[in-house]
C-alpha cells in the first residue's frame, strides 16, 4: 500500500467527517492541500454521494397490487367451517323493506333531533331500535376501540366467506351496511354542532350497534350457521 | 392545542386507539421521511401527507383493503426502488410483494410513535435483510467481490448516465451495495447498519469506502 492508498482509504471518514481526531484531519488537510490525485479522488467520491441522494424512485414496470391483494387475509375472529355448501339467500322483498326502513329510520331520526327539540315528538330511541332488530340492544360507546375491531373482524370474515352467499343477499346487505353507514356519518356529523344531544348519541350508538347486528347476522349465513332469525 | 381541537373530532372518537395512532402520526414527520411519489402507479393521485394519510393509514389498520391499496400505490414505488437497489435487481418485484404483506400484517402493531412512511421504510428494510440472511453465503459476500472491479472499471455505455449509475449500483458485491444504498441514498448511519446487518461500524465503514470507490468511476 503506497501513501495515496493510505490517505484514500480515509476519504470517506474525512467526507463524512466520521471517525477522523482532529489530528488525523489536520493530517490530510495537510495532505490535500498538496496532492492533486487524492483531490481528485475526493471530488469523485462527494460526486458519488451526491448523486446517491439525487436518486429518484421508480414504480415497478409490472402490476404488483393483484399479487398482494390475493395473499392479505384479514385475521378472522370466526373459524370458518369447512365443509359448509349450503347457500343462503333472504326473500327479496324481506332485504329490500329492511334496507328501506333503515334509510328511513336513520334520516328521519337525525332530521327529527337536529330541527327541534327532540323530547317533544320523538318516542324512545331504544324502543324503535329493540323493535326493528330482535337482538338485544348492548349499548356500544362511540371510542369503543373493540367495536372497530370487531366491525373490522366482521367484516373480514364476510369477505371471506361472501362467496358461500346468494349474490342478491350479497347486494342487498351491502345496499344495508351503505345506508347505516350513511345514518352513523350524519350522526356524526350532527354531533359535532350539538354534541350533547342525547338523542343523536343514542341515535350514532344505536346505528352502529345496527351495523355490529347485520353484520353478525351476514357472517353467521356466510359461515353456514343459517340462523337467520338471529 | 388538544388533540379533539387538532382533528375536529368529538373527544370520544378523538380518544380512540386508531385517533390517538393517527394523531400521533400528524406530529411525528421527521427524519428519513419518503420521497413522495409524485403520481401513484394507478395513475391516481397519491395519498397526500398529515391528515388524509391518517386516515388511511387508520382504515387499513381496521382491515380496509382498499384503503390500503391507495396506500399502496403511493409508496409502491419508494419501497420498490428501495427492494431494487438494496437487492441488485434480483426478486425486486417479489420482494416488494411480500414487504407490502408484512406492512398489511403488521399494521395493527403499528403505534404511530414514528411517521407511517418511516416504518413502512424500515419494514422494507428488514424484509430485504431477512431474504438476504437466508442466503447461506451471506457472510462470504461481505468479503468477496473484488472481482467486480474490473466490470465496474469502465462507465456503461448509455445515454442516460442516471441509469448508468443504478445499473453500476446493482453490479456491487452485495454486501457493498446493501451498506452503500443504506448509508448514501437512505441515510442510516454507521452504528443503525451495523445492527441491522449484525457487523461492526468498522466494516460497514470499510464496504462503504469501498461502494463509493467503485462508483465514482460512473460519474465521468
Amino acid at each position: 500500500m503506497n501513501h495515496t492508498d493510505h490517505v484514500t482509504d480515509r476519504l470517506s471518514d474525512y467526507l463524512d467527517d466520521d471517525g477522523l481526531t482532529p489530528e488525523q484531519r489536520a493530517a490530510l488537510d495537510a495532505h490535500l492541500a498538496t496532492c492533486g490525485e487524492c483531490r481528485g479522488a475526493l471530488d469523485e467520491l462527494r460526486a458519488v454521494v451526491t448523486r446517491a441522494a439525487a436518486l429518484t424512485d421508480r414504480a415497478p414496470a409490472a402490476e404488483l397490487w393483484s399479487g398482494i391483494a390475493a395473499r392479505i387475509e384479514p385475521p378472522a375472529v370466526l373459524k370458518m367451517p369447512q365443509r359448509q355448501t349450503r347457500r343462503f339467500s333472504f326473500t327479496l322483498p324481506q332485504l329490500v323493506a329492511a334496507s328501506l326502513a333503515l334509510m328511513v329510520l336513520s334520516g328521519g331520526l337525525v332530521w327529527v333531533a337536529r330541527s327541534g327539540d327532540p323530547r317533544a315528538s320523538l318516542p324512545p330511541v331504544v324502543a324503535l331500535e329493540e323493535s326493528a332488530d330482535s337482538e338485544p340492544m348492548v349499548p356500544v360507546t362511540f371510542a369503543d376501540a373493540q367495536y372497530d375491531d370487531a366491525v373490522a373482524d366482521l367484516e373480514q370474515a364476510l369477505a371471506k366467506g361472501r362467496d358461500r352467499l346468494d349474490p342478491e343477499t350479497i347486494r342487498v346487505i351491502e345496499a344495508s351496511l351503505r345506508s347505516i353507514d350513511e345514518a352513523i356519518d350524519q350522526s356524526r356529523k350532527a354531533l359535532k354542532a350539538d354534541p350533547a344531544n342525547v338523542y343523536l348519541n343514542n341515535h350514532f350508538a344505536a346505528s352502529r350497534n345496527r351495523k355490529l347486528a347485520l353484520l353478525r347476522r351476514a357472517t353467521a349465513l356466510a359461515l353456514g350457521d343459517g340462523n337467520i332469525g338471529g | 392545542m388538544t388533540a379533539t381541537h387538532a382533528t375536529g373530532l368529538l373527544p370520544e372518537i378523538a380518544a380512540s386507539p386508531v385517533c390517538r395512532r393517527a394523531i400521533s402520526l400528524r406530529s411525528e414527520r421527521q427524519e428519513r421521511a419518503p420521497k413522495p411519489a409524485a403520481v401513484a402507479s394507478s395513475g391516481r393521485a397519491p395519498v397526500g401527507t398529515g391528515a388524509e394519510l391518517d386516515d388511511y393509514v387508520a382504515r387499513a389498520a381496521a382491515g380496509d383493503v382498499r384503503a390500503f391499496e391507495r396506500l399502496y400505490e403511493t409508496h409502491v414505488p419508494r419501497v420498490h426502488s428501495l427492494v431494487r437497489r438494496m437487492a441488485g435487481g434480483r426478486d425486486t418485484d417479489e420482494l416488494t410483494q411480500d414487504v407490502f404483506v408484512r406492512v398489511w400484517q403488521k399494521l395493527g402493531s403499528f403505534r404511530g410513535d414514528a411517521a407511517f412512511g418511516t416504518w413502512l421504510h424500515r419494514l422494507a428494510v428488514n424484509v430485504v435483510i431477512e431474504r438476504f440472511r437466508q442466503d447461506a453465503t451471506r457472510r462470504q459476500r461481505l468479503h468477496d467481490g473484488d472481482e467486480i472491479f474490473d466490470t465496474l472499471a469502465s462507465p456503461l455505455r448509455s445515454g442516460d448516465i442516471r441509469m448508468d449509475f443504478e445499473s453500476a449500483l446493482e453490479r456491487l458485491p452485495d454486501g457493498a451495495r446493501e451498506i452503500f444504498v443504506l448509508h448514501d441514498v437512505e441515510g442510516y448511519k454507521h452504528r443503525e447498519i451495523g445492527t441491522l446487518l449484525q457487523i461492526s461500524s468498522g466494516t460497514s465503514k470499510a464496504q462503504l469506502h469501498r461502494a463509493r470507490m467503485m462508483l465514482r468511476r460512473h460519474l465521468k
